[in-house]
């Protein structure tokens, strides 16, 4: 009866959505303003009842529903079992219509507080995405379809009627081996899906925005909250996703611009853009037909994302879905990208840009320049990922894009945009002059030198590490003096250097909130260039007792080993891991074993050291012995943390201006 | 202390520490890292998207060892690439050549490079000239509110026809029954050939499985046994469907196969004709061609003309070159085949 469940859950989603979307433009386009939040608690009401629905079916191991029959099994433990619902296509996009009908509902609630136009008409966008979403779950990506024909471990055959003749295997398939391998598995897909379904609410007040022929700032302002807290997310989303990666994937890499990869690294780059220039447009009235093209983009980007991810049409290590579902969802790309362009351009008249930017060195020329790398930045991405596919399509040709191409242009790209990370905060809006320019650039570019010759007396000599770190330092000390500066002038400055510091962050926390960011980008430049650069790597085959030493580490191979638990089992090789003959830890990598798939899933070790991790990865266990590969990554955490420090900086300039006080801020540092 | 002073010396501690910097990066010693940045610039025909560097597939691993031995008896990074590609296809570089199909993957970001900074610089120097700028343009301009709309609709109608260029990409390459995407991702040196008829044999249909029909065809045509080579190449040759150089490689075959196993001269010609229709440069067809005529129809004059165009082809290696010129002495001075 989960299925009945489910599926009127989602009905009644489908129902609020259509509501949402009627009411809302009828209240947009000045007739009443009712019904919006009746049908803005439907959604998010029949949602939340499909969500349970779905977990308690996986709770429960009800293998009546087909998509519990074939990704759930009754061994899978907690907390798989709850991450399941969104381990295949059709459970995460329930997961999908969930966040969307949250981020609407929020939306609702602040339009509720000032009932307006334009906020009525985002909401009625919202509403129509909603109804896309809800419709493709009640019709080629349904997941209460019941069991209709069992097979052993699965379902061959179901149908979409809840009351159709139900048969349920005894046991099901159980999740893909690889999701079910580690903890990081199961947030990171939430925390993707907060930041790609978050952007949907700036496009939302876009559109709205130019279907009432409204531009100016307004729906900026509004919107901004939701672009920071969508965008912090998918920074999360993208570095766990790094993080599983280099933990689970035997690779040992972290980042293999692999299509799924790049999916959302397109939206986190123009988004970032969108974040530089909506500032620009709220400041100086700049860039407005610019923003609307960011933001049209980004939600466009994601789409695409959501149809390379889903579609399985492009191959690679996260295709674990293939559906019909691939067409509806370029459908809907190509509506989206067509329809809201054809609105742009017959609002275009509306949205020019008044001022015209007076000198390329300063501010504005500083985040045209970031605007222009960033897009570039990801219109190599884009480009890269599609191009096969493209040159297949025209000539049959079969050609490959890889790491290689995308390293070529990305590390320039990537070195360009830490230069401008610098040198955007110490220039003043609309005219720096070479003097100012100087004498704010001179300190940090001493310390940023003093840096790299201390890396390269110290460390190493390799010129890529050294230019990071010149650059990343340049980045760190051109903050740091901006908020130096501003503290010496803070009027309470006699109460002490840090009671000043810190009230000059608190009074423009969305500008220092940024310059926290920057200096996470910057922890995670250093922790790719270290862990790409002074890495090593050797390959062993030992048998038992045999020893290798390794980065100052004395590796012993003690025995094979054989584990087994309910649902899986577990073969790997135990090491003890000795340094200056005293012990230090035991590893064992290994292969693990889920139900009843052959395929194994090999699980490398690490040794976690401050300097960098020891990770051993088991390639081959047989008589002859173990053939076991060693990889060091020097500060590879730095990414993991300089991620979290980049979302950080999100969420304190989240906190800046409190909704509906979003007056332009004055204390900016534009001195 | 001075200003002026001050600058001089920020100035000259930057000098310093650049021209440092500069010296003990270019002093350090090489990185003798050619394997390993030969291993991640080639996928991993077996695996899905990763580098050979990277992964644990035996074939990798094996592919590892050649280039590493390659590196170590002093060949070229050139020389290695180019083996590589030849055996396993171009389709496994990560990092394409910027020619043919792949020039534009490398051409367009610089394209947009340019176009972003020359839209830049107009829009700076064009106060409210851009079309739909709001300080010059009224909203009642109607000239510039069409002019817009159409520029609107020329960006939509470019961005929908690669949006739909691509999606029929996708869709040629879902395949019936997903049976294309299994196929692609078998490595035919690791499969025995009982596997390979026993899959082509249930992929009939399919045009993808022309490249695993080709390989195991090439298979039999190495180890002599033209009996089981023969109806692959001419499955491939009569689907219609096959690629341009697959088509090719398969007529060679089957001409050469017809001479040399059954001694059909006249089909051995007819096929080489129409393996040349196909690629009329390609010095394996003309070369089996003159042979066929020399050895089998005994007209060395006209298998030494053919012989002449093998020659005249600039990529030949050193071997086929002395072997195809002392032919075409040998057909020259009209003596009989060897």
């Amino acid at each position: 009866m989960l299925s009945l469940l489910g599926t009127l859950g989602l009905l009644s989603a489908l129902l609020g959505s259509v509501l949402l979307t009627w009411r809302g433009w009828l209240a947009a386009t000045g007739h009443t303003d009712r019904g919006l939040a009746p049908a803005a608690r439907l959604v998010l009401a029949g949602a939340a009842v499909a969500m349970g629905a779905m977990q308690l079916a996986l709770i429960t191991d009800d293998f009546s529903l087909a998509y519990v029959a074939n990704h759930h099994a009754s061994t899978t433990p907690f907390p798989f079992n709850v991450a399941t619902a969104w381990a295949a296509l059709e459970g995460s996009i329930i997961l999908w219509g969930l966040v969307l009908a949250g981020f609407t509902w929020m939306m609702l609630r602040r339009h509720s507080r000032s009932p307006d136009r334009l906020g009525a008409a985002a909401l009625a966008v919202m509403g129509a995405v909603a109804v896309f979403f809800f419709a493709l779950m009640l019709t080629v990506a349904n997941p209460f379809e019941v069991c209709t024909e069992a097979i052993a471990n699965g379902c061959a055959a179901s149908s979409p009627w809840p009351f159709a003749a139900v048969q349920a295997p005894l046991e099901g398939r159980g999740p893909n081996p690889l999701l079910q391998n580690h903890l990081l598995m199961a947030i990171h897909p939430p925390m993707l899906y907060l930041g790609y379904v978050g952007m949907t609410v700036p496009f939302a007040y876009a559109i709205g925005a130019l279907a009432l022929g409204l531009p100016g700032v307004d729906w900026l302002r509004r919107s901004h909250r939701s672009t920071v807290v969508a965008w912090s997310f998918l920074t999360v989303g993208i570095v766990l996703g790094g993080w599983w990666a280099y933990e689970v994937l035997s690779w040992g890499g972290y980042w293999a611009w692999d299509p799924v990869e790049n999916a959302s690294l397109m939206p986190w780059l123009v988004a970032t853009a969108f974040l530089h220039s909506a500032l620009v447009q709220r400041r100086r009235g700049m860039l407005q037909a610019w923003n609307f093209v960011l933001v049209i983009s980004v939600f466009a980007l994601t789409i695409l994302g959501t149809f390379l991810t889903r579609s399985g049409t492009i191959q690679s290590v996260h295709s674990f879905t293939q559906s019909a579902i691939g067409p509806v969802l370029l459908g809907f790309l190509l509506v989206v990208v067509v329809g809201s362009f054809a609105l742009f351009s017959a609002r275009a008249h509306l949205v020019g840009s008044t001022p015209r930017i007076d000198h390329l060195v300063s501010r504005e020329g500083s985040f045209l320049a970031n605007n222009l790398l960033l897009t570039l930045y990801a219109f190599v991405v884009l480009t890269g990922t599609t191009y096969p596919l493209v040159v297949e399509a025209f000539s049959g040709a079969r050609v490959g894009v890889g790491a290689p191409f995308f390293n070529r242009l990305a590390v320039p790209l990537s070195f360009a945009l830490l230069l401008m990370m610098g040198l955007g905060p110490v220039l003043p809006w609309r005219l720096a002059p070479p003097r100012l320019l100087w004498l704010r650039t001179r300190g940090p570019a001493v310390i940023a030198l003093a840096a790299g010759l201390l890396t390269a007396l110290t460390v190493t000599r390799i010129g890529w590490v050294i230019l990071t770190v010149v650059l990343g330092v340049f980045v760190l000390a051109c903050s740091s003096g901006v908020l130096a500066e501003q503290a010496r002038r803070q009027p309470g400055r006699h109460e002490g250097r840090l009671r000043a510091t810190l009230e000059v962050i608190r009074s423009d926390r969305g500008f220092w909130g940024g310059q926290l960011s920057h200096a996470g980008v910057v922890l995670v430049a250093l922790g790719i260039a270290f862990a790409a650069n002074l890495g090593a790597h050797a390959e062993a085959v030992m048998s038992p007792g045999d020893t290798v030493v390794f980065a100052g580490h004395t590796f012993i191979y003690e025995s094979p080993f054989q584990r087994s638990a309910p649902g899986k089992s577990t073969s790997g090789a135990r090491l003890t891991v000795t340094e200056d003959g005293s012990f230090r830890a035991t590893l064992e990598p290994s292969a693990n074993y889920f139900g009843a798939d052959p395929t194994g899933v090999s699980t490398p070790d690490a040794l976690h050291l401050p300097g960098g991790d020891i990770y051993v990865t088991m390639l081959r266990l047989d008589a002859a012995g173990v053939t076991l590969v060693f990889d060091t990554s020097p500060l590879i955490w730095l990414i993991w943390l300089g991620g979290g420090v980049v979302a950080g900086g999100g969420a304190i300039a989240m906190t800046g201006r409190r909704a509906g006080t979003m007056a332009p801020a004055r204390q900016t540092a534009d001195v | 202390m001075s200003e002026r002073l001050r600058d001089t010396v920020y100035l000259v501690f930057m000098t310093i520490t650049v021209v440092a910097l500069a010296a003990l990066v270019l002093a350090a010693p090489d990185r003798d890292d050619r394997v390993q940045e030969l291993g991640s610039r080639i996928r991993c025909p077996v695996c899905e998207g990763e580098a050979i560097i990277d992964s644990p597939a035996p074939m990798a691993r094996d592919m590892m060892k050649l280039i590493r031995q390659r590196v170590d008896e002093g060949a070229s990074d050139e020389e290695i690439l180019s083996e590589i590609t030849s055996s396993y296809s171009g389709a496994v570089l990560l990092d394409p050549p910027a020619e043919g199909a792949t020039l534009w993957l490398w051409l367009a970001p610089l394209l947009a490079l340019a176009g972003g900074i020359s839209v830049i610089l107009w829009w700076r120097a064009h106060p409210g000239g851009t079309p739909g700028s709001a300080k010059s343009a009224t909203p009642s301009s109607p000239r510039r509110r069409s002019r817009a709309i159409a520029g609107g609709l020329l960006v939509t109608l470019v961005l929908g026809a690669v949006v739909v260029a691509a999606g029929s990409a996708l869709q040629d390459r879902e395949g019936p029954g997903g049976g294309a995407a299994d196929l692609d991702s078998v490595d035919p040196s690791l499969v025995s050939n009982e596997t390979m008829e026993a899959v082509i044999g249930a992929n009939q249909d399919d045009p993808s499985i022309d490249g695993m029909r080709l390989a195991l065809a090439e298979r039999y045509f190495r180890a002599g046994d033209y009996r089981s080579a023969f109806p692959h190449y001419l499955a491939i040759a009569q689907s219609g469907t096959a690629a341009d150089e697959t088509a090719h490689t398969a007529l060679v075959r089957l001409g050469w196969m017809a001479y040399d196993g059954n001694g059909e001269v006249e089909t051995a010609l007819e096929l080489l004709d129409q393996a040349l229709d196909i690629d009329a440069g390609s010095p394996m067809a003309l070369y089996l061609k003159g042979l066929v005529l020399w050895c089998g129809a005994d007209r060395p004059e006209e298998a030494g003309d053919l012989f002449q165009a093998v020659l005249d082809q600039a990529d030949l290696e050193d071997e086929t070159r002395t072997e195809v010129s002392d032919d075409l002495a040998a057909a020259r001075r009209g003596e009989g085949c060897a």
